[in-house]
């Protein structure tokens, strides 16, 4: 009878132990499953994916057991509502560069902090002229753009039938401006060329393609 | 009581009440319906469905259907304009004059070798790696302007364009990137700014691996020695004596070369930059270091 009791008692222990092992490769399992079928980054990001690219790793850190099922078992409507995932330890060993040697390959990517401004130099094959001084003194001024191009534009409309070139950014006495240009126009092509001065806005349309004349006319006056 | 005074008690009343809407609009009280559908010159009619038919009996024939006709959109062979379209890579153009230009106005640094980060860092140019659109193809107008001494890196480029570009005594490689690398060349700010490790730079596609393999087109994958001769091939079939990049002051420059795993230049895999403490933070973990230079 004490046998059988005993014999009971080791049973039902083992049993137990059995149970929690079970219990325990089950989770090791579930925990495993739901690495795979999720990828190996979206431990930390669970429900936020899609800001990580597919080729990168987050193998910083890694969460312990526990902490990242409960948060994977429900699907919440709202990332800002889920809670903070918690139990993460560092596991992967990495070191500080302090003032690295790499940092300016840094800063040759960072983006400028303003438009460069153009240093002189002997020639430009790209046929990019620099604006000049003696622009100033004329008693209108045609400002370049942020880019230092000057700002005459084509614009074409009705299928290509109605071609207008646009000049903006004109300062001063516009319709001296209009004036010269007007001139210049008819002693280039031999014809009157019709324009329109808008003064609020700040610009004269010239009806036709002249953009290259006129470029080459803004070149010539300096600006 | 006043007119006022109904007209606030109504308001308020206004405020305290749900809104109106589908779900609690009623008829007014005392309201009378008629129950019965009037048969009469308007109230029983068609209904605006005409007499008889398909019209009356809403069983519209399905589209494109001509009652026993060869069907217009069967009648007519199809073209496939569009086919394959969805998988076919964009690489949005870039002039040598744009280049010229850009190098004109100290947007790019001649003295440090050019890449799309650079290219796009100038302002001047742009694309969507979500639209798949694969990085610069350089094209050969203003091949003739061209004078700078470069070292660059595109993702396409023709042989008029290698030929401008080694003739001024310059270095051109056809690189390829995975639309997720080009997005980090496009901004590096903000992938730093993440707090994400550098990834690896992925393979080409089964397709293009030809074209960044060989050396007539300067791919980043084929053999150096190759390149060389390849080089004075073209030099020989353009005319022009290749400069030798050797005796250059600027030769280490000009041999700067990135990984093929290798994303940004001088960057590694696997670190993280840190913008704020301007630090760099390097794995040390074999398994990391492992994955990394895989």
């Amino acid at each position: 009878m004490t046998a059988g009791v005993r014999h009971n008692v080791s049973f039902e222990t083992n049993n137990i132990v059995l149970i929690a092992l079970v219990a325990i490769l089950y989770s090791l399992f579930k925990m495993a499953t739901v690495w795979r079928s999720q990828c190996a980054f979206a431990r930390l990001f669970a429900g936020k994916t899609g800001q990580i690219l597919n080729n990168a790793t987050d193998l910083g850190t890694k969460l312990g057991p526990g902490s990242q099922s409960a948060i994977l078992a429900k699907k919440y409507s709202n990332y800002a509502h889920s809670p903070f995932v918690t139990k993460i330890k560092e596991q992967y060993d990495y070191e500080i560069v302090k003032n690295p040697p790499e940092w300016g390959y840094v800063q040759r990517l960072l983006p400028f902090d303003t438009i460069p401004a153009v240093t002189p130099k002997d020639s430009y094959p790209s046929g990019w002229v620099p604006p000049k001084e003696e622009a100033k003194t004329l008693p209108f001024f045609l400002c370049r753009t942020r880019n230092h191009e000057i700002p005459i534009y084509l614009q074409i409309t009705y299928r290509g039938i109605r071609k207008i070139t646009k000049i903006k950014r004109i300062e001063g006495d516009i319709w001296l401006l209009n004036d010269e240009i007007k001139s210049y126009l008819k002693e280039k092509n031999n014809r009157y060329v019709e324009t329109r001065v808008q003064e609020v806005g700040r610009f004269i349309e010239v009806k036709g393609d002249y953009v290259n004349q006129l470029v080459d006319w803004a070149h010539s006056k300096g600006f | 009581m006043g007119s006022r005074q109904i007209t606030e008690k109504s308001l308020s009343m206004l405020r305290s009440l749900p809104r109106i809407s589908l779900g609690n609009i009623r008829d007014n009280p005392n309201c009378k319906k008629n129950p019965k559908r009037g048969r009469a010159q308007h109230g029983g009619d068609k209904h605006g469905a005409g007499n008889k038919g398909s019209g009356q009996r809403q069983n519209f024939m399905r589209l494109g259907y001509e009652t026993g006709n060869n069907p217009f959109y069967l009648r007519v062979p199809q073209e496939h304009y569009y086919r394959g379209q969805h998988l076919r890579r964009e690489y949005p153009p870039l002039s040598l004059h744009q280049l010229q230009n850009m190098i004109d106005k100290d947007r790019l640094d001649v003295n440090q070798p050019i890449d799309i980060a650079s290219i796009v860092r100038s302002g001047i140019y742009n694309f969507f790696p979500d639209l798949k659109q694969f990085g610069v193809n350089l094209t050969d107008e203003g091949a003739d302007i061209f004078v700078a001494k470069v070292n660059i890196e595109v993702q396409w480029a023709s042989e008029q364009v290698i030929a401008a570009i080694e003739k001024n005594g310059g270095v051109i490689t056809t690189a390829y990137y995975d639309p997720h690398s080009l997005l980090l060349l496009k901004n590096p700010k903000k992938f730093f700014e993440s707090g994400q490790a550098i990834p690896r730079r992925m393979i080409p596609p089964p397709d293009a691996i030809e074209f960044y393999t060989s050396a007539k087109t300067r791919g980043y994958l084929a053999d150096p020695e190759e390149i060389s001769k390849e080089r004075l091939k073209l030099s020989q079939k353009y005319g022009y004596s290749l400069p030798n990049i050797e005796k250059e002051s600027n030769y280490e420059m000009l041999c700067e070369k990135k990984d093929p795993r290798q994303i940004f230049y001088g960057l590694e895999p696997g670190w993280v930059v840190n913008l704020k403490d301007e630090c760099i933070l390097k794995p040390k973990d074999q398994e990391l270091l492992q994955f990394y230079n895989s």
